[in-house]
């Protein structure tokens, strides 16, 4: 077992190097000029080129590249020279130099995600604020989605060619058919405008709010709602399929029928026998799911004014700030990766056939 | 007056809706006593295994009673199991009628371990708690003489074998000593070895526990081991019904007939094998006349293998290996082999059957394939027209490939379910780029398909439309498309009825006469590799253990082995005829 994590461990390191590289090239063969973008069109020359220096945008892409995995790297080489791209600065950097020699030192320290073009802040405390709102908006989502959705596909199994299955089917398409922004929009009309005396929602929100009376921060769940209902209803219905369709298939196989001449009964027979391998291909659908709304939730955030990674990721884009971007891209990738590591050790807890 | 334990009276059950109704059992009624066990006899759809679900009111949804009772006797009375409610059938499943399935494979829960599956009907029917009911399931593993019972009431069922998983299945019917066992095809998937102790164990656990059990097959020779009545349906009817001895002995129905006489025999060589339809068109004929007509006389024989031996070598093989590395680690390094062909050498001389037998696993599917190079080999020697085999590229295999043809087991899932059969055939001619364009190749399919005795109009039907027998035919005419001089036939016909299996072979028999084909057959049963064999292989843990001609083999097989397997053939035959 603690192989089979080490294997996918360095699996999934080789992934993010891959994507770090293809996201670095992409972006830096692209046309612009941070420089002149950070200053302004009437900024001069000199200081063009001493922000090019620091950023260590004057060296070949190669250089750049190199420079880009040192700063991203937890162990890492430093030149003493303060005019480097390479210079430690514990201000810029965080940690410390554990190793120094002559001109140079090795430091160790956490990623460095570089800083915003365009307000300076560090990228890893931009994604430090926007990330836990993306997390509550998707975890919301995806706990409405599998609760919901693997009881309703449950029922919609046991009741197979009722009027409730049909009903439930019939959600479940139109679910898996409507655009994101399109029920978000809808939604947010409805239940936060029109009705919203009655639900005491309003159109749009951040997890995060500030006080009118200026009492700082504070956390409005009532703002959850709506963004997670709505990013919540495609998975929902694919849930919702998934399950019944995966349950149906099982409770035809031919160890339901060796449990039902044992003469136990019909909830020991879907709960114990049935359930546990039904889950299998639901759990594998969560997950992509999960993931793949950890990283695109930009419609919903977008409409609801949800202060996430999406909205940040939107935001940077429009502004040409490529570390946001960049940093952005790789936390989504490491979420990826580990959600994939996670539900492969999951897997071997259902069924005993895949524990290694 | 005694009542007997399961009567079953004018029972009928259809599908289908009143436009359309299809009867799958017409008013058949038979009983059953106490410490008695009930063959079942019949080809697939007969309506056997119907029966046996209504038994415990497991039908499928779709399917009707349209008429009759059945009887289980309660103490001094009879309830009648069709009229039982949901609750009342639960009590009676698992507790006073109990079954075993076919399928050892697919009919334990993966995902729960194989102790809890047993304990768990121990806790329901016994109300034990969770100690007893698990100290209870050890006792029940071992009287199943399971090996290392406590070990084993962990494990999963994918960590076992076959033989294992079926001893758990038994093990979980009768942990609540049931009144009466139903036994549907519990040997079908199994060895032949692994059968024998099968039926050992249910003969006893049935005479230790005073149980009627009820034992379900398409297999007389099977039924001859195990039952003290037999009745043998054909198409949902019951057409004889007699003690075992007097089915063997005098059997009065031609259908009985043709069931007992479809069974390659042992004893002596036939030109081919009798089938059902032979008995059912000529009346009154009777078995040992049908035998002495197409009896191979021990002249003829020697003549014929004589005039074999002397005809060319078509492939040697030489010092064959196939291992498959075993990785473990971090690094997946490898740390051993799993030898499946270990060092194995012999010759195929042209238009000879060399059979090939053993029990799964002992690698003679691998050797199959590994002559065909459709595995590669390890190392060795492969020599077929004066070229190893093993030495070539798959491209430049490609030509060898429309010589050397293979038909593989299962029939059902050898055929692509989404093709016309006619296709199907079609695919490996225009894939070699044979018989010039697609219209004389499709002249030429329905030639084959005509050949193996399936019907013109026919090309254009899809797989699920045929019976496992007439699929097995699709697969030995898609063999043939290329005109091949040798076939491999890997199990082609294990997964058949034995009435079916007969027709097969005589196919198989007369397809080598008219083309003079040479085969290697590959069988775990050794009835059926001797009648169709000039010599055999007989392989274990991936060695040769003994190879010679078939008749020696059987009447003096010189290692442990070999014996075994023999002593392991059903032989209803011999105790009865």
């Amino acid at each position: 077992m603690l192989s089979f994590i080490i294997r996918r461990l360095s699996y999934g390191f080789l992934v993010l190097l891959g994507v770090l590289t293809v996201v670095f090239f992409i972006f830096n063969i692209l046309p612009g000029d941070p420089a002149r973008m950070m200053l302004g069109q009437r900024a001069d020359q000199e200081a063009i080129d001493e922000i090019n220096r620091e950023l260590g945008l004057d060296k070949n892409l190669f250089a750049q590249y190199m420079l880009y995995l040192n700063d991203l790297s937890p162990i890492s080489y430093h030149s003493k020279n303060a005019q480097d791209a390479s210079y430690y600065s514990e201000s810029k950097y965080g940690g410390y130099l554990f190793l120094e020699l002559e001109n140079s030192g090795i430091a160790l320290k956490s990623p460095y995600l570089r800083k915003s073009y365009q307000t300076k802040k560090n990228v890893s405390s931009i994604l430090f604020e926007s990330l836990p709102e993306t997390a509550v908006l998707a975890v919301a989502a995806i706990l409405i989605a599998s609760f919901f959705g693997i009881f309703l596909g449950l029922l919609s199994a046991l009741q197979k060619d009722t009027w409730i299955d049909r009903l439930l089917l019939f959600i479940a398409t139109s679910g898996m058919a409507l655009p994101s922004f399109f029920v978000g929009i809808i939604f947010a009309w409805v239940f936060g405008f029109l009705l919203s005396d009655y639900t005491g929602l309003s159109m749009t929100g951040s997890l995060y709010e500030v006080d009118d009376l200026g009492r700082g921060e504070y956390i409005n769940w009532a703002n959850l709602v709506l963004p997670a209902l709505t990013l919540g209803i495609r998975p929902l219905a694919v849930v919702i399929q998934l399950s019944r369709n995966s349950l149906l298939e099982v409770l035809s196989k031919d160890y339901i029928r060796t449990a039902k001449a044992k003469g136990l009964s019909s909830s020991k027979l879907i709960f114990k026998h049935a359930m546990q391998n039904a889950l299998n291909p639901v759990i594998t659908a969560i997950s992509g799911m999960f993931a793949s709304l950890m990283a695109g939730a930009v419609f919903v955030e977008i409409i609801f004014s949800w202060k996430g990674i999406g909205w940040e990721i939107v935001n940077a884009l429009e502004k040409y700030d490529l570390p946001i971007v960049m940093g952005s891209v790789l936390i989504i990738a490491v979420i990826f990766v580990c959600i994939n590591i996670i539900v492969d050790i999951l897997y071997g807890v259902l069924d005993p056939r895949v524990r290694i | 007056m005694n009542l007997p334990l399961l009567e079953i009276k004018n029972l009928s059950i259809s599908f289908g809706n009143d436009i359309e109704e299809h009867f799958a059992v017409s008013g058949i009624s038979f009983s059953i006593e106490k410490g008695e066990t009930l063959g079942v006899v019949g080809e697939s759809g007969s309506g056997k295994s119907l029966t046996s679900l209504a038994t415990i009111g497991l039908l499928p949804k779709s399917a009707k009673i349209k008429s009759g009772s059945i009887l289980f006797q309660q103490g001094e009375s009879s309830i009648d199991v069709l009229k039982q409610n949901e609750n009342q059938l639960r009590k009676l499943r698992g507790n006073e009628i109990a079954m075993i399935f076919q399928e050892p494979m697919t009919s334990l829960n993966p995902v729960i371990t194989c102790g809890e599956q047993v304990a768990e009907a121990i806790r329901l029917h016994m109300g034990y708690n969770k100690t007893k009911a698990k100290e209870e399931a050890i006792k029940w593993f071992n009287e199943v003489q399971l090996p290392r019972a406590e070990q084993l009431f962990d494990a999963y069922p994918h960590q076992i074998s076959g033989g294992q998983k079926q001893r758990v299945m038994i093990a979980m019917a009768m942990c609540c000593e049931p009144k009466l066992l139903i036994a549907d095809e519990p040997t079908t998937a199994l060895d032949v070895t692994v059968q024998k102790h099968i039926l050992q164990l249910i003969k006893s656990l049935q005479k230790k526990h005073n149980m009627g059990v009820v034992f379900i097959t398409h297999d007389l020779g099977v039924v001859a081991e195990i039952a003290d009545k037999v009745i043998v349906m054909q198409a949902g009817t019951i057409v004889e019904q007699n003690t075992t001895r007097n089915i063997f002995k005098y059997p009065a129905h031609p259908y009985t007939k043709g069931l007992l006489a479809c069974r390659p025999p042992l004893d002596y060589r036939l030109k081919r094998l009798p089938i059902v339809q032979d008995f059912l068109t000529a009346q009154n004929k009777e078995i040992s006349t049908v035998f002495n007509e197409i009896k191979i006389s021990n002249e003829e024989r020697t003549s014929q293998l004589k005039e074999l031996y002397h005809k060319p070598k078509l492939i040697e093989v030489r010092n064959l290996k196939t291992y498959f590395p075993i990785q473990k680690g971090l690094l997946k390094k490898t740390v051993d082999h799993v030898k499946a062909v270990d060092d194995i050498s012999f010759d195929v001389y042209e238009g000879e059957t060399l059979g090939l037998v053993g029990e799964s696993g002992c690698g003679k599917t691998t050797l199959g394939r590994s002559v065909l190079q459709l595995i590669r080999p390890t190392s060795g020697e492969v020599i077929y027209k004066n070229t190893n085999l093993r030495d070539l590229t798959s491209k430049e295999l490609r030509p060898f490939r429309k010589d050397l043809q293979i038909i593989f087991q299962d029939p059902y899932s050898s055929l692509n379910p989404r093709m016309r059969v006619g296709d199907a055939i079609v695919e490996p001619m225009s894939v070699h780029n044979v018989y010039g364009n697609q219209k004389v190749r499709k002249e030429k399919v329905i030639d084959l398909m005509e050949t193996v005795g399936l019907k013109a109009e026919q090309f254009n039907r899809y797989p699920h439309e045929f019976s496992g027998g007439q699929r097995q035919r699709i697969c030995i005419a898609r063999a043939l498309a290329l005109s091949p001089k040798f076939i491999i036939c890997d199990e082609s016909v294990s997964a058949l009825d034995v009435s079916v299996q007969a027709q097969v072979l005589n196919l198989l028999n007369d397809l080598k006469q008219q083309f003079n084909f040479t085969y290697i057959f590959i069988s775990h049963d050794l009835s059926v590799v001797k009648y169709m064999s000039d010599r055999i292989v007989v392989m274990n843990q991936g060695k040769v253990e003994e190879i010679g001609i078939s008749e020696d083999v059987y009447d003096a097989p010189q290692k442990e082995y070999t014996k075994k397997l023999i002593a392991a053939i059903p032989k209803g035959e011999e105790i009865y005829g």
